[in-house]
């Protein structure tokens, strides 16, 4: 048997990742309801999606569905248990501190963030190299302003 | 240690006699920011700092000419977990210029900088402050956004990647620039009793020659 996946979305109440798929054996689009369980607003999304993808009932249909996606999924979840609004600009986990985690957990984000770093890294032993690397970018007039500074309650300063 | 890298092309304590001028820079931000990477990409390869572990703190030494006159420059590449909170008076102590990081792709970072520059600014209510946008290889478009805490601050903004190298050098050596012409204009009259009172704890303390031991001494007392 096997399963061609198509799309996936999410269902709030309960929560669940939903799959949409293709039974390769009889050419019949389904739905397969995954619900997401022990999560909660301060759940790693990360850790939840990797377990979602390993786990013996769910994994045969999950195939064609990279870990990346499930985590974005579940990050969606978690943003809604959040009571954040959706279509932020990217369902990243930007708004988590990581300045409170300890040791190990701070290791793990930096490994997850080295895939990016390295994959747009410039090396000295690279032909197109140049330590002074200088770039301008447009004047600040000429700037469109940024979401992130929508919510100005901190009047602060 | 910074002398027992072997060889190296510099003897630092020399270069501490004989330097024109002496300036400390201070890197600020969140954890995972990229304060580290963005030292490394400056110093390159090779470089082996003074890694102070309990005090969350690394120290690069580094020198330079600016207008003939060489200028050593202590780097602070300090943590940004909460856990070391305790630390930053020293971090900020005599500081003549700051390097305040986010990274663009984590809002609350971001937001972090308020607290961060008003930490600062109890502190170091005249040193000059850089901030600077970090990771901009992963979202070239946030190059053309405006940040306005930088601008309601009057700070500069520099868009970098410790990545790919985009303004790095040029954010380092225009830090070393502001810290020189701050040291030069301003009479801070407390560092100069700092100094006077540091002194005075050195010459009581004979025999410890160790500059870790200093530093970390050092550290015990503005601490205490
Ligand atoms: N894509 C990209 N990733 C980066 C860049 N700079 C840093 N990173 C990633 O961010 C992670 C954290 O960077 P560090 O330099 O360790 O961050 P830090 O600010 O020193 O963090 P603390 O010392 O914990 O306060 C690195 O492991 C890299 O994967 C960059 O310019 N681009
Ligand atoms: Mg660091």
């Amino acid at each position: 048997m096997s399963y061609v996946a198509k799309r996936c979305g999410v269902k709030f109440s309960p929560p669940a990742i939903v799959l949409i798929y293709e039974d390769a054996d009889t050419g019949k689009m389904r739905q397969r309801i995954m619900p997401v369980r022990n999560f909660s607003k301060f759940s790693d999304c990360s850790r939840a999606a990797e377990r979602l993808k390993n786990s013996l009932r769910h994994s045969p249909y999950l195939e064609g569905v990279s870990q990346e996606q499930l985590e974005r999924l579940h990050t969606v979840l978690r943003d809604h248990l959040l009571g954040r609004p959706l279509l932020t600009p990217r369902p990243d986990p930007g708004d988590e501190d990581l300045n409170k985690l300890e040791d190990e957990e701070l290791a793990c984000r930096k490994a997850q963030m080295d895939e990016l770093f390295e994959r747009n890294r410039r090396r000295e032993e690279d032909p197109d190299f140049v330590y002074d690397l200088e770039v301008e970018f447009p004047e600040s007039d000429a700037r469109e302003p940024c979401s992130w500074d929508e919510d100005e309650s901190d009047d602060a300063f | 240690m910074a002398g027992d890298d072997g060889g190296s092309l510099f003897d630092f304590d020399q270069a501490t006699y004989d330097a024109d001028e002496k300036v400390k820079i201070i890197c600020l931000g969140d954890s995972a920011v990229g304060k580290s990477k963005l030292m490394e990409r400056f110093l390159m390869d090779g470089y082996r700092p003074q890694q102070l572990s309990t005090y969350a703190l690394t120290l690069y030494k580094y020198s330079t000419t600016i207008d003939g006159k060489t200028v050593l420059v202590d780097f602070w590449d300090t943590a940004g977990q909460e856990r070391f909170q305790s630390m930053h008076p020293s971090y900020y102590h005599k500081a003549h210029a700051c390097i305040m990081v986010f990274d663009v792709q984590r809002k609350i970072t971001y937001k972090n900088l308020t607290n961060w520059y008003r930490e600062l600014r109890e502190y170091r209510p005249e040193i000059p402050c850089i901030v600077v946008a970090n990771k901009i290889d992963a979202d070239m478009k946030v190059t053309q956004r405006n940040f306005n805490f930088a601008k309601k601050q009057g700070l500069p903004l520099y868009y970098v990647s410790a990545a790919d190298g985009t303004n790095v050098v040029k954010l380092f050596k225009d830090a070393i620039k502001l810290a020189m012409s701050y040291k030069q204009n301003s009479s801070d009259f407390m560092d100069e009793v700092l100094q006077e009172l540091e002194n005075f704890e050195l010459e009581k303390k004979e025999g410890t020659s160790d500059k870790e031991d200093d530093l970390l001494q050092e550290m015990d007392q503005q601490l205490a």
